[in-house]
């Protein structure tokens, strides 16, 4: 983890990551733990992992990098960033975005 | 029989909202405090705040309630009786039900023992209620004479539509509380007129579409709400759904009069910006009629309008008064609503937001924006904090993890229109002992203007 000063862990690739850094008595943000809810996105630096699809990503979430602790499992060596400071490619403000659906929203005005 | 106050007030609550309305003055609030998106991995709280402006601790937290867990997102919170009761003597109302939305764990927490220091007197595990019922995301908490219901907005798994889930008094777990569902996409907030046999729901989004945080491709997909639903409420059951259209994209927060005779009500269509009216006419029909439009902003630099995004409404114990937030615009608005088919705007105020009109308020920068209000029994305070929704927070108001909450008064006049900022009163949840805190729901130990229903 390397906004951790590059702690690592021993991670079964059966293992969702969440379990190993927690049975070494560490703590990162977690909530629903089974990929709905985001809270335990992570950014991943270098290496591949399994997770399954229609977890709570969207796409351009994965594509910026995330990957979410709690049903991640590693394929190869990770390096990751985590915790809530690797989460500022994690949340947009949807209006300041273009390229997207546009609501039927009345208005306009300055 | 008529009954006096004399002999009548021995259960929880009030004989009716002109009782209410003339309640003792709170000295204490309640609320919700959240560490869960702001990178302090700690329980989240619930604050009790002192009200009490002839109190050596007035505007400060003067208790903190931590939670068990890490992670549960506290949101909102409701009373195991409220003066549905009033005639049982049986009941009071001593515990806050206050479930975590992203765990589904229920915390059952005692306010009558030291009102001024609650304590945890129950957990109730999520995974419990997620396999005796297949639900999971809890809402609104309403009691139902000696029963207590929740809106629950996904099942285990974090998919829609969700469902209610029942409680007994005991806060054991009985089952789904519903009969049908049919034609419910989502569900949300709900609350319910016993003597019109009335009850409405609204529609938010699946647990898994709203927790990451709020894309507007899923607005596009048709994975929000436009519904909002009436059920027969002694059957359990959807009578009739109302697609809100274009114009009620999310309908969230949903309020009937309080007067149980009526069959008024209001609720904010929270992406449109728009409120709507229902009443039934003398024919028995039910009407419904958007009454207020607030318009989107072009803002600089952004490609998409910008709406007020209305995430709370809130109406006063006289039925004269109609508040609301536009978390995204900054401001909170106080509309008469005597005639409720023609809402006139009366007050205004600004705190925060994203056009930048008040930054700084009471000599506090605001990250954040009007969002949870609760207003005095007697409607002339109203209390307000800034937080919407961890992830939500995170897109709109990304400095809100560093600068926690607030909260503040705004004083109402409820004579003639208009409101204040309290200048005296300002609680600053980013000084908390244990680091910056965002600042949720509200509610006061003896009821409050979104807890009381009147059989
Ligand atoms: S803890 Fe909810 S997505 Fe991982």
């Amino acid at each position: 983890m390397k906004n951790r000063e590059y702690l690592s862990f021993d991670v079964g690739e059966d293992e969702a990551i969440i379990d190993a850094v927690e049975a070494k008595g560490h703590l990162l943000p977690i909530g629903c733990r089974y990929g709905g809810c985001i809270t335990c996105a992570a950014k991943l630096l270098e290496g591949k992992v399994r997770q399954p699809n229609g977890t709570a990503l969207n796409k351009r979430q994965s594509s910026a990098g995330y990957i979410l602790l709690c049903v991640a499992r590693p394929k190869t060596d990770c390096v990751l960033e985590v915790g809530v400071e690797s989460h500022d490619k994690l949340y947009v403000n949807p209006f300041s975005v273009s390229g997207g659906y546009v609501p039927p929203l009345k208005g306009n005005k300055k | 029989m008529e009954t006096t106050e004399a002999e009548c007030c021995t259960g929880p609550g009030y004989a009716s909202p002109q009782e209410a309305i003339k309640a003792p003055k709170e000295k204490v609030v309640y609320t919700i405090c959240i560490y869960t998106g702001t990178g302090i991995e700690r329980p989240d709280y619930l604050a009790t705040i002192d009200v009490d402006p002839d109190s050596p601790t007035y505007s400060q937290v003067i208790a903190r309630t931590e939670m068990p867990t890490v992670g549960d997102e506290l949101h909102h919170m409701g009373w195991n009786a409220c003066s549905s009761c009033h005639d049982d003597s049986e009941m009071s109302r001593k515990y806050l039900i206050i479930p975590g939305v992203r765990t589904t764990n229920f915390y059952i927490v005692d306010t009558a023992t030291d009102p001024r220091n609650p304590t945890l007197y129950k957990t109730i595990d999520g995974e419990e209620i997620k396999k005796k019922t297949n639900l999971s995301a809890p809402h609104t908490v309403h009691c139902l004479g000696s029963d207590i219901i929740v809106s629950m907005l996904g099942d285990a798994n974090g998919n829609a539509p969700g469902g209610f889930l029942h409680l007994n008094k005991d806060f054991e777990i009985m089952g789904r509380w519903e009969k049908d569902i049919t034609g419910m996409k989502f569900n949300y907030d709900f609350w319910y007129q016993p003597r019109h046999n009335m009850m409405v729901s609204t529609e938010w989004g699946a647990p898994n579409t709203f927790m990451p945080g709020f894309d507007l491709e899923d607005v596009g997909k048709g994975k929000y709400g436009q519904q909002i639903h009436f059920w027969d409420f002694k059957n359990k059951s959807i009578e009739r759904t109302v697609d809100l259209g274009e114009e009620g994209l999310i309908p969230l927060e949903v309020r009937f009069h309080h007067n149980p005779d009526s069959t008024h009500g209001f609720v904010g269509a929270t992406l449109s910006s728009n409120v709507f009216h229902w009443y039934k006419d003398d024919a028995g029909e039910l009407q419904i009629e958007k009454v207020i439009d607030v318009d989107a902003i072009d803002v600089e630099t952004f490609p998409v309008p910008m709406p007020g995004l209305i995430t709370d409404i809130l109406v006063s114990m006289d039925d004269k008064y109609l508040y609301f937030s536009n978390w995204l615009h900054g401001d909170l608005r106080q509309y008469d609503i005597s005639d409720p088919s023609n809402p006139k705007l009366t007050g205004q105020v600004w705190i925060g937001g994203l056009l930048g009109k008040a930054p700084v308020v009471n000599g506090q920068a605001i990250a954040g924006a009007p969002q949870m209000i609760q207003l005095s029994l007697d409607g002339k305070r109203l209390y307000v904090t800034t937080s919407l929704f961890s992830t939500w927070d995170n897109q709109f108001y990304p400095d809100m993890k560093q600068a926690g909450g607030v909260m503040l008064i705004v004083d109402c006049d409820n004579e003639n229109g208009g409101m204040t900022i309290n200048k005296d009163f300002l609680v600053d949840f980013g000084k908390e002992p244990n680091g910056p805190a965002r600042a949720h729901e509200t509610r006061y130990p003896g009821g409050d203007c979104s807890s009381d229903i009147w059989v």
